[in-house]
């Protein structure tokens, strides 16, 4: 790979990376959740299987959820990234709705696959406002969460969007 | 005791939704896990693990995996002290030359990253003798079974009993009354056998991890992703013996038991550390989390179950084997619990003969999970009642309703000895789940299904199991709560110092609300210190089981209580009315019949000092918890896939404390390998190798997010006379009884029965005489 730097927007900050295999330098293999955990210490997104499967590690990449464990951090060179840490109004400090929503909901039990869920809610909704309940439940397929707060989940999108699966 | 009578009328907190106090950090990614956490100079510390079930290592040499740039310690089974030892009794060396199971340890490694580390077990070079392996509890007890542990457990059984559990006497063999009798008064009478033996796993999203720093002698500093320093601490210095630890645990991502004392990971660290001089992370890759990492135990079992005409259970004989896999972690707790549950689920029973074996075999060794011991054995057990109900052709929730425990029956707990279950009566409860659920249209009977669709290709049925449990009261555990009276102003701040993990529960919140209740203060001024203990807080075990609500809201309760009582006695010369007739209100003490005389707590507490109130629980085992679960099911005949249509689950908590956390206890039910494990999730078992080929999280089926079914609960509150707000928790239990629900559902959608967990397509389309 001939790329010497790399450059990325993270919520909304500039950075730019030396590729290399100094000290200090992103070596080629790194992926993007060891930059954005390591480097730039936003550790909301987790790294739990490090193979694509439990979106516990999901930022947003240019209006996608991504996986950042599934992505070389050479490979988002020149990419706008929206991480959990860049949902709230940094001037005002007020949540996004999703995330008051999930509060008022009490979508998550230990919150390990919490940030993960919301990427990847904020992005259908950003792309789609008012999704249905089966293009909800796609979105969110990906994301693995072992203590079952998917119900909850389920009643904070619900708030959000005045939609949700019947019955719960 | 509080000198003073006070009922919790009228609550302000209790039972109300209120945001957990961690909320904003979840949803903001601020949260802090030990992922998030490191602590300066840290090493990563690695292992290399066995490739075989069963070997000897013939030669070792680590000289090159030194050598490599970065690495700064590499140690084998002859670096570690011999009375290292893993497993109860201790047995197991934690590097050892004799390995046991695919995952076994060889080598550690620590480095100065992950990747250097990882480099360096790559250039270990170990020569290996295979043996023979043995891969299930019933096999590895046949006389020519190899020998896992020679000279030490002969026949591979594990000695039974548990003496921190059980200090009156080694409890493994249930026996009470006179099974012959029992039979002989029974007029329906099976005899079966029946497997659980999958080994399915919790799986946590966040895998077990651990940062440990050697502080000299024995003493080290643990950092640790666990549910419970109490039980960390306690193991720890089993396998260290002499050693003290220090706890701090963080937010925890998911546990459901399983991350609790994480022997394997504390002894790699404390190892690396003590060779190092340096902390040193020990973090489990998912793969190692599901290929080595603590897994359900297996369960076997033969028995013979007698009922009589009236629909009682008379009589129950016969034989359960536990596969505790390479290594017994403490597995013969499970086996006490698993007994006792048994007596309660069949608590008018009083005919009992259940001996039990624990062997080791090649698996992965087996540890806690929700539901300990009591979902393995009632995942059998629970449909051979079934078996014996439909020789009687007895609706199962009239033979639940019949026999389950309530005021007054006996039970043999995990400690051996005989308990009275409290005035508990769980019909109501059961009733109206099962009315909730429209049981009664459902069911159509043994082996009949509720529909079946008209081009007769799919059916369904429905099932419902029952699991209750007596750990509601386990563990002696303190707190001390302090008012801290703010600098400027009157106002005050309380805070709970008692070591309560956060693993998803929210039970660190529910105990503030009890201070805010009790103290008359409001919710946002009331704090609890960081988890963990050694030197910052005072004892609590660990948030195990369904005990948090009894067992850590009794202390609570008891020093906001032991506070008032100060309170009043201070305020009592300044406001001239007896005690009995203040109230707390407004971070002060005032009379009731003349509110004019007012005195702030910060008026009776001396100058920048605070006032500290003490509460502690004492183990007692008499109050049996219940959960009744309900589903319906689907089955394509054609292709043997089921699913879930739908899910009740039901309970009476005595008082719900706080409704949200309470549902999602129910929910979380239904996962951590409980009723999926009657469907697609198992460690898949390779028995030429004897891996496991469910490594990763793509292998593992798990179930996403557009495959939940609907979902229902139905809770009453019937005040229970646990502490003072009469509540309970249920967590523990809540998703026990699922995967025998499954099994009757399937049976009762197919009208065959489906023996073999999980119940794949292949299994179901076996049963159906298909393949
Ligand atoms: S850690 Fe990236 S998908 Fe699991
Ligand atoms: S809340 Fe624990 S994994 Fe989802």
């Amino acid at each position: 790979m001939d790329v010497q730097s790399i450059a990325m927007t993270v919520n909304g900050r500039e950075y730019e990376f030396s590729v290399g295999t100094r000290f200090g330098q992103v070596p080629p293999e790194e992926t993007l959740v060891e930059t954005l955990r390591r480097r730039l210490e936003l550790t909301g997104a987790k790294q739990s299987c490090s193979e694509g499967a439990c979106g516990c590690c999901t930022v947003i990449l240019n209006g996608d959820a991504v996986p950042s464990c599934m992505m070389l951090t050479v490979d988002a060179d020149g990419a706008d990234i929206l991480t959990i840490e860049g949902l709230e109004d940094p001037a005002t400090g007020q949540l996004d709705p999703i995330q008051q929503a999930f509060i008022d909901a009490a979508a998550f039990q230990c919150g390990y696959c919490t940030p993960g869920i919301i990427m990847a809610l904020k992005a259908l909704l950003n792309k789609n406002p008012a999704p249905t309940e089966k293009e909800v439940d796609e979105a969110l397929s990906g994301n693995y969460c072992r203590c079952v707060s998917h119900y909850h989940v389920f009643d904070a999108v619900r708030d959000l969007i005045g939609a949700g699966k019947e019955g719960e | 005791m509080s000198n003073y009578n006070v009922e919790y009328t009228d609550l302000q907190y209790i039972g109300k939704y209120m945001p957990r106090k961690d909320a904003r950090d979840i949803v903001t990614g601020k949260c802090i896990f030990l992922d998030d956490f490191s602590v300066p100079g840290q090493l990563y510390g690695r292992s290399l693990r066995s490739p075989h079930a069963h070997a000897r290592i013939l030669s070792i040499n680590t000289d090159k995996a030194k050598a490599l740039k970065g690495v700064r310690a590499v140690l084998t089974d002859s670096d570690l002290p011999e009375n290292w030892l893993l497993g109860w009794p201790p047995s197991k060396r934690p590097l050892d030359s004799h390995l046991r199971f695919v995952g076994d340890c060889v080598a550690y490694v620590a480095a100065d990253t992950v990747e250097i580390a990882d480099e360096a077990l790559d250039l270990i070079e170990v020569e290996y003798e295979v043996l023979p392996a043995v891969f299930d509890g019933i096999a590895a007890a046949r006389p020519d079974a190899e020998q896992l542990y020679p000279g030490q457990f002969a026949g591979n059984e594990i000695p039974g009993g548990f003496p921190p559990f059980q200090r009156q006497g080694l409890y493994w063999h249930l026996q009470r009354g006179d099974t012959e009798a029992g039979f002989a008064e029974s007029e329906y009478i099976i005899e079966e056998f029946m497997e659980y033996n999958k080994m399915p796993t919790p799986l946590a999203a966040e895998p077990p991890q651990v940062i440990i720093r050697w502080d000299g002698g024995l003493d080290f500093h643990c950092w640790a992703t666990s549910q419970g320093s109490g039980v960390f601490r306690q193991l720890g210095s089993f396998i260290i013996p002499g050693s003290n630890l220090v706890v701090e645990t963080f937010n925890v991502g998911g546990s459901f038991g399983n991350k609790h004392a994480m022997t394997a990971q504390f002894i790699c660290g404390a190892a690396l550390s003590m060779a190092t001089k340096r902390p040193v992370k020990v973090a489990m890759t998912k793969t190692e989390q599901l290929s080595a990492y603590e897994m359900r135990l297996g369960s076997q079992m033969k028995m013979k179950i007698g009922v009589g005409k009236d629909g009682y259970l008379k009589a129950v004989k016969g034989f359960w084997t536990v596969d505790a896999g390479a290594i017994g972690n403490t597995t013969q707790g499970q086996i006490g619990v698993g007994l006792g549950e048994a007596q309660i689920i069949g608590g008018k029973c009083v005919n009992w003969d259940i001996d039990t074996a624990l062997m080791a075999t090649n698996r992965i060794p087996a540890g806690i999970a929700r539901g300990y011991g009591g979902m393995e054995l009632n995942a059998c057990l629970s449909l051979l009642y079934c078996r014996a109900m439909e020789a009687a052709n007895i609706d199962p929730v009239e033979f639940y309703k019949k026999n389950y425990i309530s005021a007054g029956d006996r039970f043999v707990w995990r400690d051996g000895l005989l308990w009275k279950a409290c005035d508990v009566n769980y019909v109501p409860a059961i009733q109206a789940a099962a009315d909730k659920f429209g049981w009664k249209d459902a069911w159509k009977g043994w082996g009949k299904p509720s529909w079946v669709s008209p081009d007769g290709k799919r059916a369904r049925g429905a099932g419902c199991a029952i699991l209750g449990n007596a750990d509601l009261g386990e563990d002696n555990n303190e707190c001390i709560v302090r008012i801290s009276p703010d600098i400027v102003g009157d106002s005050c701040h309380v805070v709970l110092h008692m070591d309560v993990a956060e693993c998803g529960q929210g039970q660190r919140s529910s105990l503030c609300k009890m201070v805010a209740e009790i103290l008359n203060v409001p919710y946002e001024n009331v704090s609890t210190t960081s988890p963990g203990q050694g030197n910052h807080n005072p004892f609590a075990l660990g948030l195990c089981g369904s005990r948090g609500t009894i067992t850590y809201g009794r202390p609570v309760c008891m020093a906001c209580e032991d506070l008032r009582d100060q309170l009043f006695k201070l305020a009592e010369p300044k406001l001239e009315v007896p005690p009995d007739t203040m109230e707390l209100v407004n971070f002060g003490v005032r009379s009731k019949h003349m509110p004019e005389r007012f005195v702030a707590w910060k008026h009776l507490i001396p100058e920048m000092l605070s006032l500290v109130g003490y509460g502690k629980h004492v183990e007692t085992f008499g109050i049996p918890a219940c959960l009744v679960f309900f589903l319906e099911a689907e089955v394509d005949l054609e292709t043997g896939q089921t699913q879930i249509l739908r899910v009740l689950s039901g309970s009476d908590v005595g008082k719900v404390i706080d409704p949200k956390s309470l549902e999602s206890q129910f929910h979380g039910g239904i996962g951590a390998a409980t009723m999926d494990s009657a469907l697609f999730e198992e460690t898949i078992l390779d028995k030429q190798t004897g891996r496991n080929l469910a490594f990763n999280l793509i292998e593992y089926k798990w179930r996403p997010f557009n495959m939940f079914p609907k979902f229902d609960t139905s809770i009453l509150e019937t005040p229970i006379p646990s502490f003072q707000f009469k509540a309970m928790g249920v967590g523990e239990i809540t998703g026990a009884g699922s995967a025998p629900a499954v099994m009757q559902a399937i049976y009762n959608a197919t009208g065959v029965h489906v023996t073999e967990y999980p119940a794949t397509p292949k299994v179901i389309l076996k049963a159906l005489g298909k393949i």
